[in-house]
């Protein structure tokens, strides 16, 4: 598990990757999560409790259980979209949660917190796909430059050389 | 190239490397007092009709990206519903240089047919089947390239408007090209799989959609560009092109939704058809009666529109 604050990408400020985000507070800054639904689902709720501002960039959602359901294979699945649709009202946003039925191979995760932190009024969630660390912050794909102070990469976005290199 | 051989991954890969930012252009260069106020009361309303074509094709894409056949095309296509994002951005951002947003910077109110076109976005896109908005979407984008964006660089001579362009023109071809090939590799599936995707498009709110939508939306927009003087001659080019691309491939002509559109093309840029006397005119009027209200409230896609390159 990469424990590390990089100073490896363009950007000018902080750098998290991995688990380096665990027990920091955030109190009054602004910061970029840039994560896949299953990680940022660990990462958000605990990271909106401190921060200023919190942008998430979850380019591949993930479905979620909010219990530990002793539920056979098959109910996990439609389990998780009725969670989703209980928790989450606004229909674009959830569309942006809903993982692709067809290429989506993870199992649900469980985890209670993350619908409702997405939805606190600091918290913004970003499908677009980012493309690159600026000393400013992060660039996605819909041509505008996110100004943060601070950048955790989950461990899987710490593996991508675009991002990392 | 056939559909067996296109590189989609390499493709992808291009995508990612050709990435360019709202924030990489000086909106405050000079070149805006080029933008006179003759000119500025005549662009207006196609800037504002072209924001929104560009911003709703986006919405197509996000469709097309949860039918997409492969992952990677997948991926393609969701970097595409970004990209026709930006280019929305930066024609509102164009708007905001020329003075032709409103004290806030909001974007302009999109007319009766756009919000049509939004709400069965909304309601439907997500069901219609591949072969329908994989045929529909390069449609578009060659008249959006051949023609509006052609005659927007004769009118106008800002350099920051041309840079942009510039910019834009690049994302389309690759749209256009994936479009195309993607065509190729529907066409090249097995028969049965056509036919029953094909069938499937017979559905009500698809046949509706078209007629009701598609068809007062494309008419309106081509009547006012003409009236605002682009030539015939341009529109005919562009579905002309339409065509010949849709024709290099050996597979694409399997697509009874090529055909389809192909032809209700060729009838929108004739104006002598009776498609428009018939359809097409009725179709303008009627959806002009149509009270914004019962539209309901778009999603909230809608709002995500700014001209603002960097957000803090």
């Amino acid at each position: 598990m990469t424990v590390s604050t990089g100073s490896t990408s363009g950007f000018r400020g902080e750098v998290l990757c991995g688990t380096a985000w665990r027990g920091r507070a955030f109190t009054g800054r602004s910061v970029a999560v840039i994560a896949p639904g299953r990680e940022a689902a660990v990462i958000v709720p605990e990271v909106v409790r401190t921060a200023r501002q919190v942008k998430v960039f979850q380019e591949e959602p993930d479905w979620l259980l909010p219990l530990p359901l002793p539920l056979p294979r098959v109910l996990a699945r439609p389990a998780a979209r009725l969670s989703l649709r209980l928790q989450v009202r606004d229909p674009w946003t959830r569309r942006r949660l809903t993982p692709d039925a067809r290429f989506n191979r993870h199992r649900p995760r469980v985890d209670g917190r993350y619908y409702a932190a997405l939805q606190e009024p600091h918290c913004t969630l970003i499908s677009w796909p980012v493309y690159a660390l600026v000393p400013g912050g992060v660039r996605s794909a819909e041509g505008i430059e996110h100004h943060v102070d601070c950048i955790i990469l989950g461990e899987s976005a710490a593996q991508r050389e675009d991002l990392c290199a | 190239m056939s559909a067996t051989t296109f590189d989609f991954d390499q493709m992808l890969q291009t995508i990612k490397d050709k990435q360019w930012s709202l924030a990489d252009i000086d909106w405050d260069a000079p070149g805006a007092e080029t933008m006179t106020d003759e000119l500025r009361a005549k662009m207006q309303p196609f800037m504002a009709d072209l924001v929104w074509i560009e911003h709703v094709g986006a919405r197509g894409f996000a469709s097309l990206a949860k039918k997409a056949p492969t992952p990677t095309i997948k991926r393609i296509y969701e970097y595409f519903h970004a990209e026709e994002q930006k280019h929305a951005n930066a024609e509102l951002a164009l708007m905001k240089r020329w003075g032709m947003l409103d004290a806030e910077g909001n974007p302009p109110e999109p007319n009766v047919n756009v919000k049509l076109a939004i709400k069965v976005l909304d309601d439907y896109g997500d069901t219609i089947p591949l072969t329908g908005l994989a045929t529909l979407i390069p449609l578009l984008e060659c008249a959006l390239d051949g023609a509006l964006v052609k005659f927007l660089l004769e009118e106008v001579t800002d350099p920051v408007c041309h840079e942009v362009f510039r910019h834009i023109n690049s994302d389309e071809a690759r749209h256009i090209t994936v479009d195309f090939q993607v065509l190729e590799l529907i066409g090249a599936g097995p028969l049965h799989k056509l036919v029953i995707e094909s069938a499937a498009l017979l559905q009500p709110q698809v046949i509706i959609g078209l007629i009701v939508v598609f068809t007062p939306l494309i008419n309106k927009m081509r009547d006012n560009i003409v009236a605002m003087g682009l030539p015939e001659q341009k529109l005919y080019n562009a579905v002309k092109r339409f065509a010949t691309i849709g024709s290099r491939g050996p597979h694409t002509a399997r697509i009874p939704a090529y055909h389809v559109l192909k032809a209700q093309a060729a009838m929108i840029i004739d104006r002598t058809s009776p498609y428009h006397r018939l359809l097409a005119d009725p179709m303008v009027k009627l959806t002009s009666f149509v009270p914004a209200k019962v539209l309901g409230r778009p999603q909230a896609w809608v709002d995500e529109l700014t001209h603002e390159p960097i957000a803090s």
